[in-house]
């Protein structure tokens, strides 16, 4: 299992990868795998207002849909329109073109609650 | 409750399959190939499923074709020995559909009635019979190249023809072959010996025939809309009702169901099964409201995107009166999704 040790992970199975105070989420190889097939990705609207922990997009894949969690308080600065015809990227490279948005943050403390990729794995691996 | 486990549940675990529970038995979802993929690979050239979950009841006896004939709803006397069928077991008093069926006729007296994994004990107290399926696995092979592929190591399971019933002999294993699938495709069905399985499977792999999991049956299914019983079939649903009226003889003078089944006729069904087609990639989902002009009017029975059409497809329940073309909304979780009522199959081959 793929699990980039630059990145940051919450138990909804996102990354988050911090630049400054804009971070880029997506969701993890494990938990595209246990998804299935993606078939459509509900973006959110750019400018629009996240507050942690609260769903703002939803993934449908073949066999069921699944909820994004913001990982951090903000607003989405940046979405990735590729996902609209494609969203079998988030299948075949999740860490990359499968990147779902940006979102600027308002309280960097927040990514404190997030684990590395160390805990991460154990996560997955304590759960599979 | 331990899951049951298809004789090639080694096969399934060796090509990495993901495994769900599927009416009581664990069973490959998808490969590492993913759903789409193997859907469209039975579209476009052949695939095999692993389908050893639906139960076989052997039903052997003098008066066992009077018995079935008595029971199920479609006339048997239209086919013969060497012959499948499709068929419904209804209840007594409402005719809702207990299950639906496919009867493998072998010979004189000699007959495999094939129920849904999770039916399986409820059709045999109907019908009586042996529940054989622990001996067996069936492979479905679907495609347009399923039985050319089939033939360069199977040939003679290969040239048994639609809704056929051969007994073919696979290197000394005695296997039942029928003409039948749930795709849409041409196809056949093998029920081979149990110890037998792994050496066919890797045969046909061999030959070129990937493996697909149930993901893609389900997505090739709806399709060509052909009923899911729990889904388009089951309690508080009829024949009638979606849409397979066809299925019940009606001249028969008897089969379980009949009398309750004349009269929702007489009276006219309440809702009809229909197609929809909906804008865009988001998958309606069974259970979302549909509406029209305003008005919530039906019910999603299934619902998914289809990888020919590149855009979502769903049956629902919805007025009998309700005209092709009609455009609907679809509540998908508090979201509206534009569609509009189409004719089935989805997709035609």
């Amino acid at each position: 299992m793929n699990i980039p040790s630059e990145l940051r992970y919450s138990t909804d199975h996102e990354w988050v990868r911090v630049d400054g105070d804009i971070v880029t989420i997506g969701i993890t190889e494990y938990a595209q795998d246990a998804l299935g097939d993606v078939v459509f990705v509900e973006m959110p609207e750019p400018g629009a207002a996240v507050a942690v922990g609260a769903t703002f997009s939803e993934v449908e894949s073949t066999k069921s849909v699944s909820d994004i969690y913001a990982p951090v308080t903000g607003s989405i600065s940046a979405v990735n329109d590729a996902l609209d015809s494609q969203p079998e990227l988030l299948n075949s490279d999740p860490y990359g073109e499968g990147w779902i948005c940006r979102i600027t943050m308002t309280d960097p403390s927040e990514l404190d609650a997030l684990m590395d990729a160390e805990a991460y794995r154990a996560l997955t691996e304590g759960s599979s | 409750m331990t899951l049951k486990r298809s004789p090639l549940d080694g096969q399934h675990r060796a090509l990495g399959a993901t495994m769900v529970e599927f009416g009581g038995w664990e069973m490959p979802i998808a490969y590492p190939t993913g759903t789409i993929e193997e859907h469209l690979a039975c579209r476009n050239r052949a695939v095999m499923f692993d389908v050893s979950h639906l139960g076989t009841v052997r039903v052997e006896s003098a008066d066992a074709f009077d018995t079935l004939q008595a029971t199920l709803t479609n006339d048997l006397g239209k086919v013969g020995p060497g012959r499948a069928q499709y068929t419904h077991l209804l209840d007594a008093n409402d005719a809702s559909v207990v299950d639906d069926i496919i009867v493998w006729w072998h010979a004189d007296g000699v007959f495999d009635v094939m129920p849904n994994a999770s039916n399986t004990t409820g059709v045999r107290s109907a019908i009586g019979g042996t529940d054989t399926t622990s001996s067996r696995a069936v492979i479905a092979v679907q495609g347009p190249d399923a039985k050319a592929l089939v033939s360069t190591v199977f040939a003679a399971a290969g040239a048994v023809g639609r809704f056929r019933v051969e007994s073919c002999d696979w290197h000394g294993a005695p296997c039942t072959v029928a003409g039948t699938g749930y795709t849409g495709e041409a196809g056949i069905e093998i029920a081979v010996p149990a110890d037998a399985a792994a050496s066919l499977w890797s045969a046909l792999l061999d030959a070129g025939v990937p493996p697909a999991g149930l993901g893609a049956r389900d997505t090739l299914r709806l399709e060509a809309a052909l009923p899911l019983h729990g889904h388009e079939l089951g309690a508080g649903i009829t024949s009638l009702q979606a849409g397979l009226g066809w299925v019940i003889a009606w001249d028969k003078p008897s089969f379980v169901g009949r009398d309750a089944a004349l009269a929702e006729r007489e009276r006219g069904v309440s809702r009809r099964l229909m197609g929809i087609a909906t804008e865009g990639r988001r998958p309606a989902r069974a259970g979302c409201a549909v509406s029209i002009d305003g008005v919530a009017v039906g019910e999603v029975t299934s619902g998914n995107f289809s990888p020919v059409l590149g855009h979502g497809i769903a049956l629902a329940f919805l007025p009998p009166q309700t005209a092709i073309g009609a455009d609907v909304v679809v509540d998908v979780r508090g979201k509206p999704l534009p569609g509009v009522v189409v004719e089935t199959p989805f997709v035609r081959h």
